[in-house]
C-alpha cells in the first residue's frame, strides 16, 4: 500500500493551460436529436464525427430500455480519427431525492473527466416525445451545471415527409413527423436529392406546424455544422433568437391543415403587462391544462410594466421560465409577442385570456 | 469511419469502464515544496485513517457501490474535511410478519421508478390520509427514541440499532434498509455530512452535530421526518447554523396552503440562509410521499427554480432544507451515498411530512409533547 512508503509520491506536472477552445468555466452543449430510423439520423451522427472541424464531440447513443445503467459514449478525436469507446455507468437510476437526473449526472462525469469536450450529441431512439429528456436537461442555471441543453434537432426524409402528408390530406390524423417538428429547434430536412419538386412547400408545412423553427436543407445530411452547434435555444443568452422572435409577423401563411392538427399561433398585444399575471395565465394553460388545447411549446417575448427589460417566455410543455433579456433599445417599439405550438389550438381562447394579462 | 458505435468491435477501440469516484489534484509549485508538505499532510492522513480501522469491530467492512459491495480497507479519497467512514455492521433483519416495501429482498424498488406518480402530484384520499397520520406519529416516535441516546461515545450504529428495533416493534419497516441497497435503517449525517451518511462504528463526540434521518412504512405508506441535534457542548458557529436551518424549515412550512407554487419553497429558504451567511444546498431536494417513498412533486431548497405545479389540499410531500457553513456543492463519498460539503464545512438539516389541508398545511411528522427537549430556542 502507498500508505506504507516512506518517500512522498512524486509531483507530477500538471499539463499547460490548453489554449483555445472554450473556457473551463462555460457549461458543454447539449443537443438532443430526434427523428424516425432511415431518416437520416445516424447519417448526421456519423458525418458529425468525420468531418473535419477540429472539435471534441462525444455522442450519447442512448437506448431507454436497453441494459439499464449503462450508456455507450462515443468520442471524436478529431485529427487522428481513432475514435475512442468510453462506457458511462449511470447512478443506477436511484430516483431518491436528487435535483439532477442520472443522466445528467453522467454527462457531467464525462464533461469533468475527460479533455475538453466541446460538445454533446444525445441520440434518441425513435423517440417520440423529446419533452421528458428536455425537462431532464434544461437545468436551471442556479446550479451551474457544466452541462446545458443546447438544442432539439430533428432529423426529416423529405421524400418520406411528402409521403406522409399526401397520405394525411384527407383524414383528421397528422403526420408523425408533425410532433417532431413541433419539439424541434433545428429540422434537418435530408434527402432532397430524393424529391424532385416543391421543398418550398414542404418548408412551409413545416413552419405551419412550427413557425420558429430553423430549416435546413441537406443531402446525406450534409450540413454546416454552424447551424447544428451552440444554438443557445434554451437559456437567456440567445440574442439571435431574441432578434427572430422581434421580427416575427403575425402573417404567418394560411393553415394548411384541419383544426386538430399541430400547429403555430402568434399572440399579439400591444399594452405592457403584469409579469404575475402572465405566469399565472401560463400556469393555466400549462399545468391545470383548462382547455382543450395541449400546448406543446411556448416562445415569446414580453413588454412587462414597469420594466425597461424585455423579458423573455419559453417553455416546453409544463416546464417554462420567464426571464429579463436585456433592456428595450430606444427603437423598439415595445410590444408582447407568443409563439404557442400545440395541438387543438384555438387563437381566440389564447388571443383572449392573453389580454386579461395586462396591467 | 469506424463501426463501433453500432456493437461492432474493432482493434483500435479501447473501452473503460469509468466508475463514479471523484478526484482531485494537489497542487505544488515544485516537487521539494510538495516533499516538505508531504511529512505532515501524511501524518494527518495517517492519523485519520489508523483511528477508523482502531474502532472497526471484528468482521465490520467498509461500504462500497451504494451497499453492493464491502471492503475491509479504508477506501482512497480527497476526503474534504476531517470526518472519514467507518467499518458497518451486519445488515439488520425485518421480522417476516412486517409488511416490507419492494426494495426490501433484492434492493430494488419496482414500483416506484416507473409510477405515474413520478409525473403527476397525487391527491390523498381520506383513508389515505388517516393512514399517512398514523405512520408518520410512528416515524416522530422512532425518531424521537434516537434522540434520546444521542451523546458522546455513542456510535451511529447504536443509534441505527435504536432506529431499526424501535420502529419493528411498532410493526413499521424502516424504508431506508435495502432501498437502491442503502445497508442499514437510517440515514445518520455527522458534521460536514450533508445528508445520507451511513451508521457505522464512529463513536459520536462532544461538540459534533448530527442529522438523524428516519423513514417508516406502516400500513402500505412511508413517513419522513429528520432532526439534527447537538453532541454534547457545540461551538457557536455550529448552534447558528442548526438553528438557522431550523428557521428555514419553520418558514417554508409557513408558506404551504393550496394556491402557492412549490418552486416559492426555494425562495424562501433562501432567503433566510442568505441572511444568515449560510448556503442552500442544490443536489437535493424534497419530495412527494406516501405509497412511495420519493414521488412527484420535486421541491428545490435553492432560489430561481423551474419546479412544476401548484399546492392542492390533499397532497403529501417533504421539505427538507440542507444548509452549509460555507459553500453550497457537495461531493459523494466512495460508498456513492455519503454526501458532504466540498470544502469540509459543517451541514444541518431539518425535515417533515406535510400535508396541504383546505386552509393550510397539517405538519404530520410534528414533534409530540413528549418529544425530548433538545433546542433551546424552543423552549415556552
Amino acid at each position: 500500500m502507498e500508505d506504507d512508503d516512506e518517500c512522498p509520491p512524486l509531483a507530477v506536472e500538471l499539463p499547460p493551460e490548453t489554449p483555445s477552445g472554450p473556457s473551463s468555466d462555460s457549461p458543454v452543449g447539449v443537443t438532443v436529436i430526434t427523428g424516425y430510423l432511415g431518416a437520416g439520423k445516424s447519417t448526421l451522427v456519423n458525418y458529425i464525427l468525420s468531418a473535419q472541424h477540429g472539435k471534441r464531440i462525444a455522442v450519447i447513443l442512448n437506448e431507454f430500455g436497453e441494459e439499464i445503467g449503462v450508456e455507450r459514449a462515443m468520442i471524436n478525436e478529431g485529427q487522428g480519427g481513432t475514435l475512442v469507446e468510453d462506457w458511462v455507468e449511470l447512478a443506477n437510476g436511484c430516483v431518491c431525492c436528487t435535483v439532477k437526473h442520472s443522466l445528467v449526472q453522467a454527462l457531467e462525469q464525462l464533461v469533468q473527466r475527460k479533455e475538453r469536450i466541446d460538445h454533446i450529441l444525445l441520440e434518441t431512439t425513435g423517440l417520440a416525445d423529446p419533452a421528458p429528456i428536455v425537462s431532464i436537461l434544461w437545468l436551471d442555471d442556479q446550479l451551474e451545471s457544466s452541462i446545458r441543453l443546447d438544442s432539439i434537432i430533428t432529423v426529416i426524409d423529405a421524400k418520406n415527409f411528402r409521403l406522409q402528408i399526401d397520405e394525411h390530406k384527407n383524414s383528421s390524423s397528422f403526420p408523425e413527423a408533425f410532433h417532431q417538428i413541433a419539439f424541434a429547434d433545428v429540422v434537418i430536412l435530408n434527402k432532397i436529392d430524393l424529391v424532385e419538386d416543391n421543398l418550398e412547400d414542404l418548408e412551409r408545412q413545416i413552419h405551419g406546424v412550427n413557425a420558429l423553427v430553423t430549416v435546413v436543407r441537406s443531402v446525406r445530411c450534409q450540413v454546416d455544422l454552424n447551424k447544428v452547434f451552440d444554438q443557445q435555444a434554451y437559456g437567456s443568452k440567445n440574442s439571435s433568437q431574441l432578434q427572430e422572435l422581434l421580427e416575427y409577423s403575425k402573417s404567418v401563411p394560411p393553415n394548411l391543415r384541419h383544426d386538430n392538427s399541430i400547429s403555430t399561433l402568434c399572440i399579439c398585444e400591444q399594452d405592457p403587462v403584469s409579469l404575475a399575471k402572465v405566469e399565472s395565465w401560463l400556469e393555466d394553460l400549462l399545468w391545470e391544462k383548462k382547455s382543450d388545447m395541449d400546448i406543446y411549446r411556448c416562445k415569446g417575448i414580453l413588454h412587462v410594466h414597469n420594466s425597461d427589460q424585455i423579458h423573455t417566455l419559453q417553455a416546453v410543455r409544463e416546464v417554462y421560465e420567464v426571464l429579463p433579456a436585456r433592456e428595450w433599445s430606444k427603437t423598439e417599439s415595445r410590444t408582447n409577442k407568443i409563439v404557442v405550438i400545440g395541438h387543438n389550438l384555438d387563437i381566440n381562447i389564447l388571443q383572449d385570456s392573453f389580454s386579461h394579462c395586462k396591467h | 469511419m469506424h463501426d463501433a458505435s453500432f456493437g461492432g468491435g474493432t482493434s483500435n477501440i479501447i473501452t473503460v469502464s469509468v466508475m463514479m469516484l471523484s478526484y482531485a489534484t494537489i497542487i505544488y509549485s515544485t516537487q521539494d515544496c510538495f516533499k516538505a508538505a508531504w511529512a505532515s499532510h501524511k501524518s494527518v492522513h495517517t492519523k485519520l485513517d489508523a483511528l477508523t480501522a482502531q474502532q472497526s469491530p471484528e468482521g465490520w467492512q467498509y461500504c462500497l457501490r451504494k451497499g453492493r459491495t464491502r471492503t475491509s480497507q479504508l477506501p482512497r479519497f480527497d476526503w474534504t474535511g476531517p470526518l472519514r467512514p467507518y467499518a458497518i455492521s451486519k445488515m439488520r433483519v425485518v421480522p417476516d410478519e412486517i409488511e416490507k416495501p419492494d426494495w426490501a429482498l433484492d434492493g430494488i424498488p419496482k414500483i416506484e421508478p416507473d409510477s405515474d406518480l413520478q409525473k403527476r402530484v397525487e391527491i390523498k384520499t381520506p383513508e389515505q390520509i388517516e393512514r399517512m397520520r398514523e405512520t408518520c406519529r410512528v416515524a416522530r416516535e422512532v425518531l424521537d427514541a434516537a434522540a434520546r441516546v444521542i451523546k458522546p461515545g455513542i456510535t451511529t450504529d447504536e443509534i441505527d440499532r435504536v432506529v431499526h428495533e424501535e420502529t419493528i416493534a411498532r410493526g413499521g419497516y424502516p424504508s431506508p434498509l435495502n432501498y437502491h441497497f442503502f445497508p442499514k435503517s437510517c440515514c445518520t449525517s455527522v458534521n460536514e455530512v450533508i445528508c445520507h451518511g451511513i451508521p457505522d462504528a464512529r463513536k459520536l463526540e462532544d461538540g459534533d452535530i448530527v442529522n438523524v434521518d428516519v423513514t417508516v412504512y406502516y400500513k402500505g405508506v412511508h413517513g419522513d421526518l429528520n432532526e439534527t441535534y447537538f453532541v454534547g457542548n457545540v461551538d457557536e458557529a455550529s448552534k447558528q447554523l442548526v438553528r438557522c436551518t431550523y428557521e428555514c424549515l419553520d418558514k417554508a412550512i409557513a408558506i404551504v396552503k393550496p394556491g402557492v407554487r412549490f418552486r416559492e419553497v426555494g425562495e424562501i429558504i433562501n432567503r433566510h440562509a442568505s441572511m444568515s451567511g449560510l448556503s442552500v444546498v442544490k443536489s437535493y431536494c424534497g419530495h412527494g410521499i406516501g405509497e412511495l417513498f420519493h414521488c412527484a412533486p420535486n421541491i428545490p431548497h435553492y432560489s430561481r427554480n423551474k419546479a412544476v405545479g401548484i399546492m392542492k389540499p390533499g397532497q403529501t410531500f417533504t421539505i427538507e432544507p440542507m444548509i452549509n457553513t460555507g459553500v453550497w456543492h457537495d461531493r459523494l463519498w466512495p460508498d456513492e451515498w455519503t454526501a458532504v460539503t466540498a470544502d469540509g464545512k459543517r451541514s444541518a438539516q431539518f425535515e417533515h411530512t406535510l400535508l396541504v389541508t383546505e386552509t393550510g398545511v397539517e405538519v404530520l411528522t410534528a414533534r409530540l409533547p413528549s418529544s425530548p427537549d433538545v433546542y433551546p430556542w424552543l423552549k415556552p
